[in-house]
């Protein structure tokens, strides 16, 4: 399984992936709430510098795969200001207009803040994944928050599988291509395509399902209502650090940003 | 007591009128070795699930008789309990994995099992450094070679300490370099003793030392033969050669000097036991009689016009991977060319690139003098034919008969013409009868013929196939092979993928050999034998009958050079082992 994750052996990578989940989610509650540009921008600096200092993440890297999700917020900040709803812009300074559509300065405020705001939710789940080994993950929600193992190492063996289908599937595309069937057309095109592609591809994922169930099965899975592990996750005083350290930061950011009167009212308390 | 006992074992599958065994007796003694053969779909595989219980708790068939393991019968004991006492290595080493990492796997048992964490430790250590991964413990399994992944799935068995393993068809999915290293981790464990062991395998001759017995299933699901290997291999030949029950080359070749008045005694089934026996026997004649049956040199078409295929300078990088690294090749047409290596050599990356599925650069690869960059996808596909190596990956309709004609309607033909030229494709190929059948439904062999015929279905002249024979028995691998012949007799050119030596050198007028990204050497397939150096470097074994004859040679020169049962005796019956059964298909 191919996942973001990066294994630099660093604080970020050793805590506990459950102290990153606590940790980050009120930050992803919070910043889902807000309305002004400044806090998702304040927590995408925050974030940011979490994984490239504390998770030794390539900067190289991270830019390559935090980079492209840019883009999306670039589209986001092109089309909004089109579609913003009009009672939110009534009243502000026209920027320009264009034909039969009408830019308020208003409109752009709302597009960068909502594009931030969507780039700051992606980079908080990303700066997980990027540090996290999904295996650990796993163990940690079925040890410690009891989800039931079988679910558990059940959502791991498929999460395996998820790069054999793009192999798989790859094969696929090369082989009807050699029969000189070509990509694209109409839609109708495409759901023909679909439907030949999703037979083979089928056949196989079940297939192979069926042995890796066998294969494990084999090996005792299921055996016992419990099972024992060899690596036992815990919390440890690092990661009550970290939980706690991340919290005292993101509060402080949030009360300097009231003080200068950047923050914005949050969607839940706004009255309509 | 004996650690499997199994009585009038009947299983069938759900939904299918034939049993897949019916009335298995079989008792294995502690400590042996047992290799366990048998045609496609005569139930080797649904054996091997019947000893730990996997058949009838965790796959949903009848099963009848009773199959017990130390004494306990299967059905009255958890798969937890069967778990400690048998363990399954099976084919596909990606399949059987559940963690990411060497150490997780091979814990993973133990968990199960509730092993208190604290004696895990030890066990993990033990098992692996028993299959030589001891410094491996902390590397992610998807970096491991084909050859580790299967020393870590038996690590991972080791573990939870059976005394009974059963390895099916560990060595099918990997190249020659990590069947060496299988076959060198089973050798190991027979020369500690501590296990019985089953073992289903087709790759023989490297094997047979191992093999304390060998038991034989038939088509029906019942047992064929059942003893120590010299006795099967030199009685019931015939039972074991009709079915397709694939044989070492050692046994057929003493039954081949049997049939020419020169019994070899002992039996052998052995390379070392063939080479004590021949020593002994003087063969004025018959080494060598056949020695130009094996094609060679170009043939005659091959003057007229632009080769088949040229590949000038073709370089292919993906990433940072170097996949090929300036290849220069040319196949003259109506050539047969099997192209070697090990794993990630780039054999599939070259042929690929040979029938447009990867695009080459401009003026690097040319098909019977068109530039491939130049030539649209549609015109390309009439002239290459590439089977890949699943023949379902290339169904595209739902009739067998829509499959082969499909090839044709997109040339515009008429629909006349399309069944007429349809029918007498899958009349060639014996596939008739299944005209209507939804092509998933066919047999693996038939699936293959199927992918062959859509492909030579527009009149392409050249074949590409990638590891034909993979996955099939004895009998549907010779078919397969007669089939080539015949066609690359009417003149086509065909270019083989493939892992088994034997194979090439029965049938390969040349041979590639990649390595690295590179060709290391093109050139007539007897020449390659002659070349140890070069096998070397490309990891490559020359098949078992030629290493034979080679160290025959070194008494008797006579024997050298000699590669295959033709090069030295050539059959009762001339026609090639398989064709016997096509002929009736060929027109």
């Amino acid at each position: 399984m191919q996942t973001f994750y990066r294994d630099t052996g660093a604080f970020l990578q050793r805590l506990n992936p459950l102290s990153k989940v606590l940790a980050f989610f009120p930050a992803l509650v919070f910043v889902a709430l807000v309305t002004d540009p400044w806090t998702p921008l304040a927590f995408i600096v925050l974030t940011a510098a979490t994984v490239l200092v504390l998770g030794r993440v390539p900067f190289g890297y991270f830019l390559k795969v935090a980079g492209p999700l840019l883009l999306l917020v670039v589209g986001f900040l092109i089309f909004y200001p089109f579609v913003v709803r009009g009672e939110l812009v009534a009243g502000s300074p026209v920027l320009f207009t264009l034909g039969p559509l009408t830019v308020y300065e208003a409109g752009i405020l709302y597009a960068l803040a909502t594009a931030l705001r969507i780039y700051a939710l992606i980079l908080l789940s990303l700066s997980f994944t990027l540090t996290t080994d999904a295996t650990d993950f796993v163990r940690a929600l079925v040890q410690q928050w009891r989800l039931p193992y079988k679910v558990g190492y059940g959502a791991l063996a498929v999460f395996r599988f998820v790069p054999m289908l793009g192999s798989e599937l790859a094969a696929i595309r090369a082989a009807h291509r050699v029969r000189g069937l070509s990509e694209g057309g109409g839609p109708r095109a495409r759901y023909e395509q679909l439907k030949r592609y999703a037979v083979p591809l089928l056949a196989t994922a079940v297939r192979r399902a069926e042995r890796t169930a066998l294969a494990m099965d084999g090996r005792a899975f299921g055996a016992y209502p419990e099972r024992t592990y060899y690596r036992r996750l815990r919390f440890a005083p690092r990661d009550v650090l970290f939980v706690g350290g991340f919290w005292t930061v993101c509060l402080l950011i949030v009360l300097a940003l009231n003080a200068a009167g950047l923050l914005g009212p949050l969607v839940l308390l706004q009255t309509t | 007591m004996s650690p499997i006992e199994i009585q009038d074992l009947r299983v069938r599958y759900a939904g299918r009128k034939a049993p897949a065994l019916d009335g298995v007796d079989l008792a294995l003694n502690e400590g042996e070795t047992v290799l366990l053969l048998g045609a496609s779909g005569s139930g080797k595989s649904t054996l091997a699930l019947t000893l730990n219980g996997l058949i009838p708790h965790s796959l949903g068939c009848e099963m009848d008789g009773s199959v017990r393991v130390a004494g306990m019968d299967t059905r009255q004991t958890e798969v937890a309990g069967l778990s400690q006492r048998v363990g399954i290595v099976f084919q596909d080493p990606e399949a059987q994995f559940v963690t990411l990492k060497v150490e997780d796997e091979v814990v993973f048992g133990l968990e199960n099992l509730c092993v208190p964490p604290g004696d895990m430790d030890g066990r993990v250590d033990r098992a692996l450094a028993r299959v030589g991964m001891a410094g491996h413990r902390h590397r992610r399994v998807d970096a491991l070679s084909g050859g580790e992944k299967q020393r870590v799935a038996l690590a991972s068995l080791l573990a939870m300490e059976p005394r009974v393993l059963v390895f099916d068809e560990p060595t099918a999915n990997l190249d020659p370099v990590g069947t060496r290293e299988v076959f060198a981790l089973i050798s190991s464990l027979k020369e500690r003793g501590e296990h019985t062991v089953v073992l289903i395998e087709h790759k023989l001759d490297d094997l047979m030392h191992l093999i304390d017995r060998v038991v034989a299933l038939g088509e029906a699901g019942e047992v064929l033969a059942d003893g120590p290997p010299r006795a099967v291999f030199r009685d019931h030949a015939d039972a074991l050669r009709s079915p397709g029950v694939w044989m070492p080359q050692t046994a057929l070749l003493a039954h081949r000097m049997g049939g020419r008045g020169l019994p070899l005694d002992p039996f052998p089934v052995t390379p070392d036991e063939a080479e004590r026996a021949l020593r002994r026997q003087p063969i004025p004649k018959i080494v060598g009689a056949k020695r130009r049956r094996t094609p060679e040199g170009p043939p005659g078409t091959s003057v007229n016009g632009a080769p088949a295929i040229e590949v000038r300078d073709l370089s292919y990088a993906y990433g940072d991977d170097r996949v090929l690294d300036s290849v220069s090749l040319t196949v003259p047409r109506g050539d047969f060319l099997a192209v070697v290596g090990a794993n990630g050599a780039g054999k599939t990356t070259l042929a690929l690139h040979l029938a447009g599925v990867l695009r080459p650069p401009r003026d690097a690869v040319f098909v019977e003098g068109r530039d491939v960059s130049r030539t649209p996808a549609r015109d390309l596909s009439r002239r290459v034919g590439y089977v890949f190596q699943n023949p379902e990956h290339q169904f595209v309709t739902d009739s067998v008969a829509d499959e082969v004609g499909y090839g044709l309607r997109a040339m515009g033909l008429p629909e006349a013409e399309v069944a007429e030229r349809t029918a007498a494709m899958l009349e060639r190929f014996g596939l008739s009868r299944y005209a209507k059948a939804n092509p998933f439904t066919l047999s693996h062999g038939e699936k293959r013929r199927l992918s062959v015929a859509t492909m030579l279905a527009a009149g392409q002249q050249t074949l590409i196939l990638d590891e034909p024979t993979f996955g099939q028995d004895q009998k549907n691998a010779g078919e397969m092979m007669a089939l080539l012949r015949e066609l690359n007799a009417g003149g086509r050119t065909i270019v083989v993928i493939t892992h088994d030596m034997t194979l090439v050198a029965e049938h390969a007028r040349h041979a590639a050999v990649m390595s690295g990204g590179g060709l290391l050497f093109c050139g007539p397939t007897r020449e390659l034998f002659a070349r140890p150096d070069v096998l070397s470097r490309a990891r490559l074994e020359p098949p078992p009958l030629a290493r034979l004859a080679a160290r025959l040679s070194r008494h008797d020169p006579a024997w050298a050079g000699l590669l295959t049962l033709d090069d030295v005796a050539e059959p009762e019956d001339p026609r090639p082992e398989g064709a016997q059964r096509r002929a009736d298909l060929l027109p």
